[in-house]
């Protein structure tokens, strides 16, 4: 939580030589972090506010006070002079168990202290002017000074307090209890909320819900301009339902923050006496000699104990003995030593935080001053590594598309329901339809993109490599990693080049079968296979919602790999083919294919012609004339012209036979 | 003499053919041929040779001569032809086409790297979780807000009767448990050393300009016997020296996590202002907070975590941070980018630029 500080307010209970940034900079390095200071006023009323950020484990330092307290422990370790005004009360005052002013019921399990007292006679007007510009300064904006008194010890001890219109309370009498579901009640806003049940409200002696405890005053006791009689009330809240109320009614005020974290119990003496003081002082009311505290589990000091070889193992440097007991004791902390082993008594502000040796660890550590340890490396033994991590692996296969001219992209893993089959994982709260699902494939996204790049004119290559999440009943769901991309403006033989080449830069020996799919137009997708194992698949893809991007050169080519099996496919080094000791013999044929031949058939039948064809490309096409590169070689000799002619023609007449392909001279 | 005619004529041949223009064929030209000419000065001294020699000399010497200007012929027409054939090279390149790798892989694997150099083993673990590794183990308790359906993605599916509900991961901090639980089914007699670096997709509800409901988070745990505060500090200095270049401080706040204690928030300088908080023309900083940027969260493993993690947490103690790597990588570079939902869009103006 983020908390204002004014520097001359926190000066009123520290007094020292360190200007506001000097302040700032030592708070940050050992205690709650100084976000910004922001300066205020002019002239002699210069002054600073302090942004700072309090963890919530240390709601203890969200006030003025808290700050303080801190601050005294902290600045002496960088050579400062500090003198700390401590708090105390010197009321008259006593706290018993029964006043004749008001009858109390309360469910401790709700409210382990509650604390209330009757001021008679209050003028209620505007505040003094140091009040209202020290409420403003911090960003409350002042009312009167019945309100601003409760604000301001809020934000001076961080302990909020609720101020009642006294003769509002019905039969003087409170019934502090959960809500029961649909219960009703008007909050001093004006809203009218429904309640859940299980809200801490209390209940006035004509039954009706006056306050919604912790979080907000009720509309019908709060104190207006013609109050005469306050009760002022102090009191610590079980944490777990303040928050509970606090977000389901969505009523984040000040006050619930706080209470939700845990407040001290011992806090709220302090709380009410300061109270009465300033009551007294700035209202003209009168307090009732008797303060009504309900406290039936007092606190009892929690007291650790640790050693010193605990806590110099965990800090990895020595730490006197007799210094540790002083960084401590300046926490509020009490420490006795016997031998090695120390006795530690956990003030009461810090008994929620504080539980465990490294808890101790952590403030001896801080207060010291983490910039005052040395910084080493680990040495010893090294851990064994996962086998067969992918990481390489994927990171060859992203290199490789890139240097093809590809572009990485990072699309989100939640998709809308047009986007998965109908078994994919669904979020309980997404944050929108938009992102409801988990997908299932990469392609729904993949065409997204490309079709947010509509102003692209150029060709371009999209890939993404990411996991899909494919459920399995009763157990997380499997998260394949997969290697998907698009390409726009590329003709199909470009972007099965591509993909032939990435395939045989990783080493692979692919096979492409025609297949038709579902997300395919048909006749236009292909199977990519080594030996049994599928691989992935490259084809025309049918875009939904029908608009085809133009004619098949301009249409989306998509295509999409396992990359575990692609992995596991992939050799690191191709294998050693030894060097041909005699030439080859290299030369085009130009064949005419009858309509709707399919030139891979073409392809591999010239291939299995004979065992002397060592290579086939195939260099052009014009019209129905395709060009093939034949490469015809025998491994003991130089193949003499009539050797290539016999296998020409054995491979023209098998093309002849199979396609009907003749040669064109 | 015949051998000296032999070597004027050599001399002369070597000296045409080096010669790089007409001035200097004639040159030569002269020093051979020419009235005082070498050649020339030789031709006189043949009348002194007796009757028998002039004869075989004086053919030699004229095939000399004749070789000479032949010579010098040829070099002149070479020289004359080579007038330079018109060739421009600053005709712009045909450039294959430029690829580019997503700005988070190229920092995944610049912050891998660093890492990996000092022994620290990269993994991956699940993005759909339970929730016994992303909080129950983790030592967050029941209450806490990163546990509430505002802050985490929930799955609709069946909860486990001992991992509670699936969600999708808010942290790296998952793999902890996971880890702990890798290296003790491994055999190498380091059954509880650990010193991970998991980076993975991580989930939040969450959607601003500086805020994404996806992102990346890079985890490191370091689990031995005597691991102490300073060896934490030792490791992030050693990233921050290596990633970030040797002019960068960091410094350790105090802070509080559920999974580690002590807890800290780790800074660096702030590389705009040099650590400042002004800039030259006196403006205040606006990147980061008096001279110092928020890199993430670190601490010492709670005993907790070790013990749910079936470490015996007596003998053995870690630490561990867990940064964003879009974040630690924007500040790297300096990079600025206004919005960063932009990083996970798919327009190539942006995508382009890395």
């Amino acid at each position: 939580m983020d908390i204002l500080i004014l520097d001359s307010w926190l000066r009123e209970y520290i007094e020292t030589d360190a200007t506001p940034k000097k302040v700032a900079e030592y708070l940050s390095l050992c205690g709650p972090s100084v976000n910004k200071i922001e300066p205020v006023g002019r002239g002699n009323k210069k002054d600073y506010v302090y942004h700072i950020e309090v963890t919530t484990n240390r709601v203890d330092s969200a006030s003025v006070y808290g700050i303080a307290r801190e601050a005294w422990a902290i600045l002496p370790r960088f050579g400062r002079k500090v003198r700390f005004n401590q708090l105390k009360s010197n009321l008259k005052q006593n706290s018993v168990s029964e006043v004749n002013y008001l009858e109390a019921k309360i469910d401790h399990k709700l409210c382990p202290r509650f604390t209330a007292v009757l001021i008679k006679d209050v003028q209620v007007k505007p505040s003094s002017e140091k009040i209202k510009e020290r409420l403003s300064l911090v960003g409350v904006r002042p009312i009167n000074n019945v309100i601003d008194i409760s604000n301001y010890l809020m934000y001076e001890l961080g302990q909020p307090m609720h101020t009642f219109d006294y003769d509002k309370i019905k039969g003087s009498k409170m019934v502090l209890r959960a809500s029961k579901k649909g219960e009703k009640l008007t909050t001093l806003d004006g809203k009218i909320h429904t309640l859940l049940g299980g809200d801490i409200i209390i209940e006035d002696g004509k039954g009706r819900l006056i306050d919604l405890a912790g979080i907000m005053g009720g509309e019908n006791s709060q104190v207006d301009a013609k109050t005469k009689n306050v009760l002022l009330f102090v009191q610590t809240y079980n944490p777990l339902n303040i928050r509970r109320t606090s977000i389901s009614l969505a009523l984040r005020s000040e006050a619930a923050v706080l209470f939700e974290k845990g407040l001290d119990p011992e806090l709220v003496s302090l709380g009410i006496k300061r109270g009465i003081e300033l009551f007294e002082k700035l209202t003209n009311g009168k307090a009732e000699p008797e303060i009504l505290d309900l406290y039936p589990k007092p606190y009892k000091p929690k007291r650790l104990k640790t050693d010193i070889e605990f806590i110099t193992s965990r800090l990895g440097i020595e730490i006197e003995k007799k210094e540790i007991s002083r960084l401590l004791e300046a926490l509020g902390f009490k420490t006795s030593w016997s031998g090695k082993d120390i006795e530690i008594i956990v003030p009461s502000f810090r008994t929620n935080d504080i539980s465990i040796s490294e808890d101790i660890v952590e403030e001896v550590a801080r207060i010291y001053g983490y910039h005052n340890f040395p910084s080493y490396l680990m040495q010893g033994s090294l851990p064994e590594p996962p086998k067969n991590t992918p990481f390489e692996f994927e990171i060859k296969v992203k290199r490789i598309l890139k240097g093809m001219g590809a572009t990485e992209i990072y699309n989100y893993s939640m998709v809308p329901k047009e986007f998965v089959e109908k078994n994919a994982l669904r979020l309980k709260n997404p944050l929108g339809a938009e992102s409801e699902y988990m997908r299932d494939s990469l392609r729904p996204s993949l065409i997204q993109s490309v079709k947010q790049n509509s102003g692209e004119k150029g060709p371009f290559h999209l890939f993404e490599m990411a996991n899909v999440y494919l459920p399995r009943k009763g157990k997380l769901p499997d998260e394949k990693v997969t290697l998907a991309g698009i390409f726009s403006n590329y003709t199909y033989r470009e972007a099965k080049g591509v993909i032939e080449s990435l395939l045989e830069q990783l080493n692979i020996n692919a096979e492409y079968k025609p297949e038709d799919s579902q997300h395919f137009l048909p006749s236009r997708r292909v199977k990519i296979a080594t030996g049994n194992t599928p691989l992935g698949e490259l084809g025309i893809v049918s875009t939904r919602g029908g608009s085809a991007f133009g004619g098949d050169e301009k249409r989306l080519i998509y295509y999409e790999f396992d990359v575990e099996k692609l992995r596991k496919s992939s050799k690191s080094v191709s294998s050693y083919q030894p060097i041909p000791k005699y030439p080859a013999q290299i030369e085009d044929i130009t064949l005419t294919l009858p309509e709707r031949t399919r030139v891979g058939n073409v392809v591999s039948s010239i291939l299995t012609a004979s065992k002397l064809v060592k290579s086939v490309e195939l260099t052009d096409i014009f019209k129905d004339a395709y060009t093939f590169r034949v490469w015809y070689q025998h491994p003991r000799k130089t193949l003499t012209d009539k050797e290539v002619e016999e296998i020409r023609n054995k491979l023209l007449k098998e093309v002849k036979k199979k396609f009907g392909a003749t040669q064109k001279i | 003499m015949q051998e000296k005619i032999q070597n004027i004529k050599n001399q002369a041949i070597a000296q045409i053919t080096q010669a790089s223009s007409s001035g200097e064929l004639e040159d030569i030209r002269i020093s051979y041929l020419g009235r005082s000419g070498k050649l020339a000065k030789l031709i006189k001294e043949i009348k002194r040779l007796k009757k028998e020699e002039r004869k075989q000399v004086g053919i030699l010497a004229n095939d000399a001569k004749q070789t000479i200007e032949k010579q010098l012929k040829v070099q002149q027409n070479k020289l004359r032809e080579m007038v330079r054939e018109w060739f421009d090279p600053t005709v712009p390149g045909a450039k294959t086409p430029k690829g580019h790798l997503h700005l988070v892989t190229q920092a995944i694997e610049e912050i891998a790297g660093v890492f990996e150099k000092i022994g620290f083993v990269r993994v991956r673990y699940p993005e759909v979780e339970w929730d016994w590794f992303a909080f129950e183990a983790l030592n967050m308790p029941k209450w806490h807000p990163a546990r509430d359906t505002l802050e985490t993605f929930f799955i609709d599916a069946k909860p486990h009767p001992k991992y509670g509900q699936i969600l999708l991961t808010p942290h790296t901090s998952s793999g902890q448990i996971r880890e702990m639980e890798r290296v003790k089914g491994t055999k190498a007699g380091v059954d509880s050393v650990v010193r991970m670096i998991n980076i993975a997709k991580c989930y939040r509800r969450q959607s601003d300009v500086s805020h994404v409901p996806m992102f990346h988070q890079f985890e490191g745990l370091v689990i031995d016997e005597g691991i102490a505060i300073t060896h934490l500090k030792g490791t992030l200095d050693y990233f921050a020296r290596n990633f970030f270049g040797p002019g960068r401080k960091t410094r350790l706040r105090p802070y509080h996590f559920q999974f580690t204690e002590p807890s800290f928030e780790v800074d660096i300088t702030c590389d705009v202002c040099k650590g400042t908080a002004r800039l030259p023309d006196g403006q205040g900083c606006k990147l980061c907070k008096e001279g110092w940027l928020e890199l993430g969260g670190a601490g010492m493993v709670h005993p907790t975590v070790l013990k749910n993690g079936g470490i015996d947490n007596k003998k053995y103690t870690g630490f561990a941070f867990g940064w964003g790597v879009e974040r630690t990588f924007m500040m790297k570079s300096g990079l600025e980018i206004d919005d960063i939902r932009l990083i996970y869009s798919s327009d190539l103006r942006f995508l382009k630029q890395f």
